[in-house]
């Protein structure tokens, strides 16, 4: 048990704007009262609800493969000491997992969802998930490169892909559906891409980008899943791609959509040395069609990883670069491609992109519908989440920052422009409660009786630091996990996982599709459920 | 000056980086002796390994077989270590100032990442020196390196600027993935010297193998030799670059990258 | 520089039209790799299966393998590297020195033959084995064709994939990855991951005799390592768990018998190409796992005093 007494609550699902309030806690809930127990004295602090990354890359193949390929990196990386309650571990852009829980509990984020897993290997995305600590975890399962799903498109068999997907989903022990680059990824096995969304992925004759969203963006919809197709657009990072992310979005239409990191897809321009900010584009059309939600993915200059499942853009942007590359094609599946980077404010490109991360955030009308991220190591680590909420908060800091890019990138954004600040309480709403509610994750995102009891207490005037970087206290389920700045203890998190409804008969239809493209028995392809440490299944109803 | 004499070679290695005159200058003797080191997992006080004596200063002398004492002069800006004796891997590693001296042999790592300084080897050396660490995109960027003996593999690995000089031989991959700066091989070296190096050049007094990516450009006495040879001379070392004595065969390569680095290959007179 | 161009075993199987295998005999040391993933199964788009396929040896002795390959090139012992960085020349169109190149064993006609032959393939993968990866020039002989795959890419389609064995070696690659951020050569001494093999490799702290104990698991270094490491690990306390008595467990002060992986014990074991597949035991032993022997020590070390007490020592700074 314990009570949080004199902190300024900021709770955005209840309307809860700053007030002081107390707020109890007992058996990893929130409840009305409580007699007894540890009382944490708030006065002089903030009290949020702990944070929700919506896309974030902290688990499995392609990670790991990154951080294989990186130990320079790690030698300049935060170094976690080994103690009795905590285990060794690197930060850095592509922290170790047990590092990765001790740096987002560190901040005041206790729920993060792994944005990218293929299904092939997706009990090592498990593993790493057992073995990142402290918050609670969910996965986006990747489709939109699913040759068997491909291929069932191709037929017209939307009915029997809708089951697939949906034995896909439970197979993988998956909680959302991500799409990647729709038809790149196939393509790029014979090293092509999909640069359009009206012509036929390469391989096929009827199916092309704009059917691969159309289709996945209805069965996550039909399939009643918590959380809506998860996208990551066609032509990500390319100067002029903005018309296709407006194609993308009326594709949508009708249906639910969370844009990911959707800064790399907001951009004019005919080539890198013309390109420039669409994001007023972007925004317009998306603040008028409330079927969408996204994240930011903005970038920050500096040091990070890229890694995506978008094998083509990887290797372009190694040819362009000259620095390492990794690329990892999963059979019938994915693929993933790994690009270390590092963003200068001097490069007109990077300062366009940190521009666009901004813009987007500030000229989406609703904080409802965007979220913090930076496509976590793409754009910059996670664990630097509070430079971009500084920004968002101080107009003045924005256009000293705008200030110091590149002339020709200043005449590309509009961010010199823009008055908006951010308050706490909008905060609170990006960081989140939004992204718990477009996750559908009712009992995350909010202080409310019932709700998880998971909250972040910072110093409201933090002494020389920024707001938001070093919380007094951090509570996940109930514990204090974080106390004056140190891990306390070390708890386990939970894995939030869908069980959609499905034809067991499809089984008989995989079966020897499985025996004939894979290289693995049908029966060993499922996440086996015991895997999971401390699995909430929730079981969907909905069937057509 | 401060001097420590090690009581005995430790059974693991020591870890030591605090033995650098950045951080033993303003020290007193007590001081310096409870400074930290590690041996294996466990921290320890300096003294527990060295006899310390002497006043604080920029001057440090290591004395007894320290071949297992790593890390001495870590990063170190100023000042000067002698070592009387042998001296563990990464002796000298991240420099970027002063001097250091060993009378017998080093390890591996002698250099790595360097940015200044000079480091002196009287014995041979291990391989590795002035390079990269695994997976860094560039090894020393500046400094010296001499070593009277023989080298390991991968001397100069990925260096970017600096001076890199082995009177002896050396193993393998000497100036491998080189970016810039000059390797002085008086005593030649195994296979694969200059693989796969960008720019940069490596000068060898006696005849090495080549790679087949690497071309034969011109013979001379390249202008620029002369210059070098002045230079290393102020060094102590004497580079020929006369006509009469001989002349150089220069190769450049390697294609594979493609790069434009050159090997140049001593032919003397007759 | 750096990095790797790699994919699954089914994409192989599914796609690729072109083969070489260097520095490995699969027909004798993995021997389902032929029919299970590469040469003779139908793929999805190799439908006629070994006919769709070439398939090139590059090895120093024509060994059983050769019979399997459309084009066996016999190459000079420790020329591997050589011809590499060679061809990586020639598939960008950059000058060679011909001379140079008749001393690997190979003509200039041969190497061309092969580059184009790798730059005209819709789907090509190169598997390489411990003859390449294993004799002098070691990791850079794995650099080489790690680069030269990658750089293929500006052409078509190339992969390439160690061809590993023992064991769950993929397996240790990966926990370790995800748990200290590097592969292997990993020390904690300092209550933090270093990495730097050469000097942390377990080998190498061998045979210098860096450690004073050993603990064995998965592996028998008695028979594989050179006789310093060897004598190291007799001197020291060795401790081994083995379902067996091993080369090292003849030579260690402890070996704790524990249920076999795969037979008798459950597990997860990680195919050469990174994928996890679940071990079913068929077996019930009298003997406990390797997880419960591990988990046992550890539980009986946590009741010692922690052995970290000075951390702010612990960590250099660059």
């Amino acid at each position: 048990m314990l009570r949080i007494t004199g902190g300024k609550v900021y709770d955005p699902a209840n309307g809860i704007d700053g007030v002081v309030k107390d707020i109890s806690i007992a058996d990893g809930r929130i409840v009305a009262a409580v007699d007894g127990g540890r009382v944490i004295d708030a006065r002089g602090m903030i009290v949020f609800p702990g944070g929700v990354d919506i896309h974030t890359h902290v688990a499995g193949a392609a990670l790991n493969f990154a951080r294989a390929m990186t130990p320079e990196n790690h030698r300049q990386a935060t170094a976690f000491l080994h103690t009795p309650e905590r285990r060794a571990g690197l930060g850095g852009q592509t922290p170790t997992t047990f590092a990765t829980g001790y740096l987002y509990a560190g901040m005041g984020y206790t729920t993060v969802v792994e944005a990218a897993v293929p299904i092939l290997s997706a009990k090592h995305t498990h593993e790493e998930l057992r073995d990142t600590p402290i918050v609670d975890k969910g996965c986006c399962v990747l489709m939109a490169n699913n040759e068997i799903v491909l291929d069932l498109l191709e037929a017209g068999e939307i009915e029997r892909a809708k089951e697939v997907v949906a034995w896909l989903i439970w197979a993988a022990k998956g909680y959302g559906v991500k799409a990647v680059n729709p038809g790149g990824v196939t393509a790029w096995k014979w090293g092509k891409d999909a640069k359009t969304l009206s012509e036929p992925v390469v391989g096929y004759s009827n199916v092309t980008p704009a059917k691969i969203i159309a289709s996945l963006a209805h069965i996550v919809d039909q399939l009643g899943l918590p959380h809506p197709l998860h996208l990551h657009c066609n032509n990500l990072g390319v100067p002029g791609n903005v018309a296709t992310t407006l194609e993308t979005m009326k594709v949508l239409e009708g249906n639910r959509a969370h844009m990911a990191h959707l800064q790399f897809h907001s951009y004019g321009g005919a080539d890198w040395h013309t390109m420039r900010s669409e994001a007023a584009a972007i925004a317009e059309y998306f603040n008028a069609h409330p079927n969408l939600t996204c994240d930011a993915g903005a970038i920050l200059f500096g040091n990070a990883v890229t890694i995506t499942a978008d094998g083509p853009w990887q290797h372009l942007l190694h040819q362009l670069t000259g620095k390492k590359w990794g690329n990892l094609d999963v059979e019938n599946e994915t693929g993933c491609g790994i690009v270390p980077y590092t963003y200068k404010g001097s490069n007109l490109v990077n300062a366009v992109q940190w521009a666009v991360g901004l813009e987007l955030l500030l000229l989406i009308d609703d904080p409802w519908r965007v979220f913090l991220t930076t496509d976590h190591p793409n754009g910059a680590c996670f664990w630097r989440y509070p430079e971009i909420i500084h920004l968002l908060m101080h107009a003045d800091v924005r256009r000293e920052r705008v200030k110091k890019l590149p002339a020709k990138a200043q005449s590309r954004t509009t961010l010199g422009d823009l008055d908006r600040e951010y308050s706490l309480l909008d905060i609170a709403t990006i960081t989140s409660a939004g992204p718990a509610r477009a996750l559908g994750l009712a009992n995350k995102g909010r202080l409310g009786i019932g709700a998880d009891a998971d909250l972040a207490i910072y110093n409201e005037k933090p002494d020389g630091e920024l707001l938001f970087r070093y919380p007094r206290y951090v509570i996940k389920g109930g514990e204090i996990v974080v106390e004056e700045g140190e891990i306390r203890k070390m708890s386990e998190g939970r894995e939030f996982i869908v069980q959609p409804t499905y034809d067991g008969a499809i089984e008989e239809y995989l079966r020897p599709l499985f025996q004939q493209y894979y290289t693995m028995s049908f029966e060993n392809y499922p996440v086996e459920l015991e895997r999971l440490e401390g699995a909430d299944v929730r079981q969907l109803d909905g069937h057509g | 000056m401060i001097t420590l004499t090690l009581k005995e070679r430790t059974a693991v290695p020591l870890e030591a980086e605090s033995l650098s005159p950045d951080v033993t200058a303003n020290l007193s003797c007590d001081a310096v002796r409870a400074l930290p080191v590690l041996l294996g997992k466990h921290p320890y006080r300096v003294d527990e390994f060295f006899d310390v004596e002497g006043e604080a200063g920029d001057e440090l002398a290591i004395r007894g077989d320290a071949g297992n004492v790593k890390w001495i002069g870590r990063g170190m800006t100023r000042g000067k270590i002698a070592v009387e004796g042998n001296a563990g891997m990464h002796l000298g590693a991240y420099m970027k100032g002063g001097t250091i001296e060993v009378s017998a042999n080093a390890s591996d790592w002698v250099g790595a990442e360097m940015s200044g300084g000079s480091i002196h080897i009287h014995g041979n050396a291990g391989g590795q020196i002035g390079a990269g660490y695994r997976g860094s995109p560039k090894g020393m960027t500046g400094g010296t390196v001499i070593v009277d003996g023989a080298a390991g593999l991968e001397v100069g690995m990925r260096m970017r600027r600096g001076i890199i000089v082995v009177r002896g031989p050396v193993r393998d991959f000497a100036g491998l993935q080189m970016k810039g700066g000059s390797i002085f091989l008086l005593g030649g070296a195994e296979l694969r010297t200059g693989a796969w190096m960008i720019r940069g050049t490596i000068v060898t007094l006696k005849e090495v193998p080549l790679l087949p990516t690497f071309a034969h450009d011109y013979d001379g006495n390249p202008v620029f030799m002369r210059l070098m040879a002045r230079h290393l001379q102020a060094l102590g070392i004497s580079i020929p670059c006369e006509p009469h004595e001989g002349t150089y065969q220069c190769h450049s390569g390697d294609s594979a990258v493609p790069g434009r680095g050159e090997i140049l290959v001593w032919r003397p007179v007759g | 520089m750096g990095g790797k161009v790699t994919c699954t075993l089914g994409e192989i199987k599914n796609r690729a039209d072109f083969i070489v295998y260097w520095g490995g005999n699969p027909a004798e040391c993995h021997p389902r790799h032929f029919t299970k993933y590469t040469l003779t199964q139908k793929g999805k788009f190799v439908p006629n299966g070994r006919k769709d396929r070439t398939m090139v040896l590059v090895d120093i002795r024509e060994t059983p393998s050769a019979r399997a390959a459309d084009i066996f090139l016999q190459i000079k012992p420790g020329k591997d590297f050589e011809i590499l960085t060679t061809l990586r020349a020639l598939v960008k169109g950059h000058r060679v020195n011909e001379a140079s190149v008749a001393e690997t064993g190979l003509s200039i006609e041969q190497l061309r033959d092969l580059a184009d032959r790798m730059k005209q393939a819709r789907f090509g993968v190169i598997f390489f084995g411990m003859g390449l990866s294993m004799t002098r020039g070691k990791h850079m002989n794995s650099a080489a064709v790690l680069m030269l795959a990658a750089e293929l890419n500006a052409f078509t389609k190339f992969v390439t994939m160690p061809m590993r064995g023992h064991g769950n070696v993929t397996g240790s690659d990966m926990v370790m990855r995800w748990s200290t951020g590097y592969p292997f050569g990993v020390s904690l001494c300092r209550g933090y991951p270093r990495f730097n093999p050469g000097e942390f490799s377990t080998v190498d702290l061998l045979v210098r005799g860096d450690v004073d104990a050993a603990l064995v698991l998965g592996a028998d270094p008695g028979a594989t390592m050179p006789q310093p490491g060897i004598d190291h690990l007799a001197r020291i306390p060795t401790i081994v768990l083995d379902p067996k008595v091993t080369h090292t467990s003849r030579l260690a002060r402890v070996h704790i018998t524990t249920a076999a992986t795969g037979i008798s014990a459950p597990g997860t074991v990680y195919r050469m190409d990174e994928i996890p597949l679940p071990l079913r035991p068929a077996l019930v032993s009298p003997y406990p796992t390797d997880e419960e022997v591990i988990r046992r020590i550890r539980e009986a070390v946590a009741k010692k005093p922690a052995w970290a007490q000075r951390p702010a020592a612990m960590a250099p700074t660059n």
